[in-house]
């Protein structure tokens, strides 16, 4: 098997495998009597019930004492199965990938886990908005002036009235500080000169928030032109949806600008500064579904993979471990498109959660995918900032080594095949790995989704099944449009999201392809993938979630260590 | 038919027996009656009739169409037998036959059969009579190690799970055991007890299961080395995605 290693760390990616297949099968959690060998065919199935998980046990009493309560049925565990509990087989803890948090699986539900439910309120309250054009409409249609020291006092009154401050009637009901108080607004700017006569309080700094070649390449990319970066109220948009985002945006910018320029509230020009204001400027994190979907703008199903990439901040710190910036993409990826979106919105219930966990735990992933990028760095002299053109012939090399590699993982660690015990998980698992790491090598997006076709034809060969039904289809037919641009039949992968036309019923693969895409830019070394703006938006360490180090994040909400929820109602209601 | 069809390429061993199970050139191992394959089965009491959804395609009165002149009905279908399930979860641990596999015998051999295939479990759905008889065909053949592999309706996660310390798969619903030196099977496809306890005979030994198995594995016959397995899937992959550039060729 090939030595790889794991960036930036003594131990290899394999050590760090067989350790969390340690944790989860070589020693006693709870009271599973386990402490099994991890390259064993046989274990010795106890059928010890759901007593030898702790947080089971926990959940159990809790279900009793509410049954209680109310007189009404509540959960119980010896309704599995007419009877047979959950734990015929060993239940077993999950490592959060690239770190060393041990966690109950019940603890990766979102439900379960606060930091999981941020991750997904912090982007779906976030938009961005131009200031320019507003600018220029206060300029040359109201004859106002705008200059460093207004656009200061404008953002002032901004972060007043953004979380629900009143700010030009004066009888007004508004919303309690302690409620929003993790809303705000920034602003950046590829203009050095602006930058510098802006309160830096308001400022998301491209020089100080990314590595120097990073922060040339943003900056030159959004020129001269300024943005804000707009964060409403989390539980305003919990009690609403991600539409509410830019309506509540758009509502107290607007109010806003007439405060702050004293503008007349009823002269028609001000609907002009109201469009180029609210709206000419407005990049949504996710657009808007068609009716069949029924959902506004900024839900998960409108979120663009690429999107998705320059969400998910890693590449801020760890630009020479393309690796990491797709395990930790991997991770928010998995958990939004599959657990919430698909298994949340689309479908409902619990079972989704076990999908998005393989593909962030137990360093798996991380295992494929650091062998298969060695393999392709060492065979075609690559690196960060140096890629190989894409060919047919290197994407069937990586894709075929990549996808053998990872079939012999599960074929010499008996335990990983059973921590992965449906092959839905497995082939996500292993095609995103090999696929990310073909775009690594290529620095081409397409290019990795190819390679992930070709690793589920021979993953399907060899092991004689894939996933299931619906699984299985799109990844017979995914490679005859991976190449197209096409509308309805193709389009760059960045491009494509969780409603591109063949990916919208695909459990499992969404987060998977948002890792291999990642490659793409993290193999050119470059600083964003698709949107600058969305990249510098999020590069904000006031944000509640952690979008650097992802995983991390989760297992503090597994935990239940994560303390920077928002939108909770405990100031308003009597304390427990 | 003067063409022979070529099922499949490769020159391993598990490449030869995924073309016998295509082709239904498999060896019978065992019996198992009508009765005990109809108890495990759990669709109707064994002995009973075919319970039906319609009358007889005889008695119906069918119009005058010539697809129905063209094509024989199966038994079943001719009966008006409900449609039911077989479904089997095959160990990755050298169990005989693989989802796919299994669903390609069905679809090969048997008529009005449609088959399913996941990861752990593999469904055939057909008229009953003729679902019975696909089923009696792989559970008395070399296609099943009753050991490494079990008729299964719900739960079968034991596909992937390493073995009992006996061998045998693991079953979270314990359907069937090792009693002696043979397997004995005591509950239904969805685990409700039966009345009798069904002898599926010895499992394949160790060497047996490699000899005759369709799955590849590193420890047996390595997926790696059936070079031309490999490159015939390379192929399908390189010919689909340069279709898609030129869908006029």
């Amino acid at each position: 098997m090939t030595k790889h290693f794991a960036f930036g760390t003594e131990k290899t990616a394999m050590d760090h495998f067989k350790l969390a297949m340690e944790n989860k099968y070589g020693k006693e959690w709870g009271s599973n009597q386990q402490n099994d060998d991890i390259q064993a065919k046989t274990t010795k199935y106890l059928r010890l019930g759901y007593e030898q998980s702790p947080r089971k046990v926990e959940m159990a009493k809790a279900g009793a004492d509410i049954a209680k309560k109310r007189g009404l049925q509540a959960y119980d565990p010896l309704l599995h199965l007419a009877g047979i509990p959950l734990g015929q087989r060993q239940l077993t803890p999950y490592t959060l990938g690239g770190t060393d948090i041990v966690v109950e699986g019940d603890d990766l539900h979102y439900v379960n886990n606060a930091a999981m439910q941020q991750m997904w309120d912090d982007i779906r309250r976030t938009c961005v908005v131009g200031l320019d054009l507003a600018h220029e409409t206060l300029e040359k249609r109201l004859g106002k002036e705008v200059t460093p020291e207004t656009i200061n006092y404008y953002l002032e009154v901004l972060n007043h009235a953004l979380p629900g401050g009143a700010i030009v009637q004066e009888h007004m009901v508004e919303t309690h500080p302690a409620m929003v108080d993790d809303c705000y607004v920034k602003v950046f700017t590829g203009d050095d000169t602006l930058k510098d006569e802006l309160d830096s309080q308001f400022v998301i700094d491209i020089d100080k928030m990314f590595i120097p070649d990073h922060a040339a390449q943003i900056k030159a990319s959004i020129g001269k032109a300024s943005f804000q970066a707009v964060h409403i109220p989390t539980v305003v948009s919990r009690v609403a949806d991600g539409g509410q985002t830019s309506r509540w945006m758009a509502m107290q910018v607007g109010m806003s600008f007439i405060s702050a320029y004293h503008m007349c509230a009823g002269e028609a020009a001000v609907a002009d500064l109201a469009f180029t204001a609210k709206h000419a400027g407005l990049v949504e994190m996710s657009e808007m579904l068609p009716a069949r979907r029924a959902r506004g703008p900024n839900e998960p199903g409108g979120l663009s993979f690429g999107h998705m990439c320059d969400i998910v901040q890693t590449s801020r710190k760890f630009r020479d471990d393309p690796d990491k910036i797709a395990l930790e993409t991997c991770a928010a990826a998995s958990m939004l498109y599959d657990q919430i979106w698909l298994g949340g919105y689309m479908s409902g219930g619990v079972g989704f959660t076990m999908y998005a966990t393989a593909a962030y735990t137990n360093n798996t992933v991380d295992d494929d995918l650091y062998a298969a990028t060695e393999y392709g760095w060492d065979t075609y002299g690559t690196a960060v900032g140096k890629t190989v053109a894409p060919s047919i012939d290197v994407i069937k090399d990586i894709g075929t080594w990549g996808t053998i590699y990872g079939l012999e993982l599960y074929e010499n660690y008996p335990t990983s095949l059973e921590d992965h015990f449906g092959g839905s998980q497995r082939a996500t698992v292993i095609a995103t790995a090999t696929g990310a790491a073909c775009a690594i090598t290529t620095g081409n997006s397409n290019a990795g989704l190819s390679a992930w076709y070709l690793c589920m034809y021979l993953h399907k060969e060899a092991h004689g099944r894939l996933g299931f039904f619906g699984y299985d289809l799109q990844d017979q037919c995914g490679a005859t449009n991976v190449y197209s641009y096409q509308s309805d039949e193709g389009l760059l992968g960045e491009l494509r999201g969780a409603n591109y036309p063949n990916y919208a019923m695909n459990v499992g693969h969404q987060g998977g392809y948002t890792t291999v895409l990642t490659g793409a830019y993290t193999g050119c070394g470059h600083g964003f993938s698709t949107n600058p703006l969305v990249k510098t938006c999020f590069a904000d360490d006031l944000m509640n979630f952690d979008f650097v180090e992802v995983r991390h994040c989760f297992g503090q909400g597994a935990l239940r260590e994560y303390d920077r929820c928002a939108g909770e109602r405990a100031y308003v209601i009597p304390a427990k | 038919m003067a063409y022979k069809p070529q099922y499949y390429p490769g020159s391993t061993s598990v490449a030869e027996n995924r073309r016998k199970h295509m082709s239904n050139n498999v060896e019978k191992l065992r019996e198992v009656s009508d009765e005990d394959l109809t108890a495990m089965l759990g669709h109707r009491a064994p002995g009973s009739d075919y319970p039906s959804t319609h009358p007889p395609l005889a008695e119906m009165g069918e119009p005058d169409c010539p697809v129905r002149q063209m094509v024989t009905p199966t038994p079943g279908t001719a009966a008006g037998d409900r449609v039911r399930y077989v479904q089997w979860a095959d160990s990755m641990y050298n169990a005989p036959s693989v989802p796919y596999w299994r669903s390609y015998h069905a679809a090969i051999n048997h008529r009005g059969v449609d088959p399913g295939t996941l990861s752990g479990r593999q469904v055939v759905e057909a008229r009953e009579r003729d679902m019975e008889a696909c089923a009696k065909e792989q559970v008395e053949t070399e296609m099943t190690c009753p050991g490494l592999a079990g008729l299964r309706g719900a739960t079968v996660h034991g596909h992937s799970c390493r073995l009992q310390e006996d061998g045998v798969m693991f079953d979270m619903l314990d359907r069937r055991r090792l009693e002696g030196d043979v397997i004995i099977q005591d509950k239904d496809q969805v685990g409700v007890p039966l009345d009798r306890k069904v002898n599926m005979g010895k499992p394949m030994s160790e060497a047996e299961a490699a000899k005759r198995t369709t799955f590849y594995r590193i420890d047996n016959v390595a997926f790696r080395d059936d070079k031309e397995v490999i490159e015939w899937m390379q192929r399908v992959w390189e010919l689909r995605t340069l279709y898609g550039y030129q869908p006029h060729d």
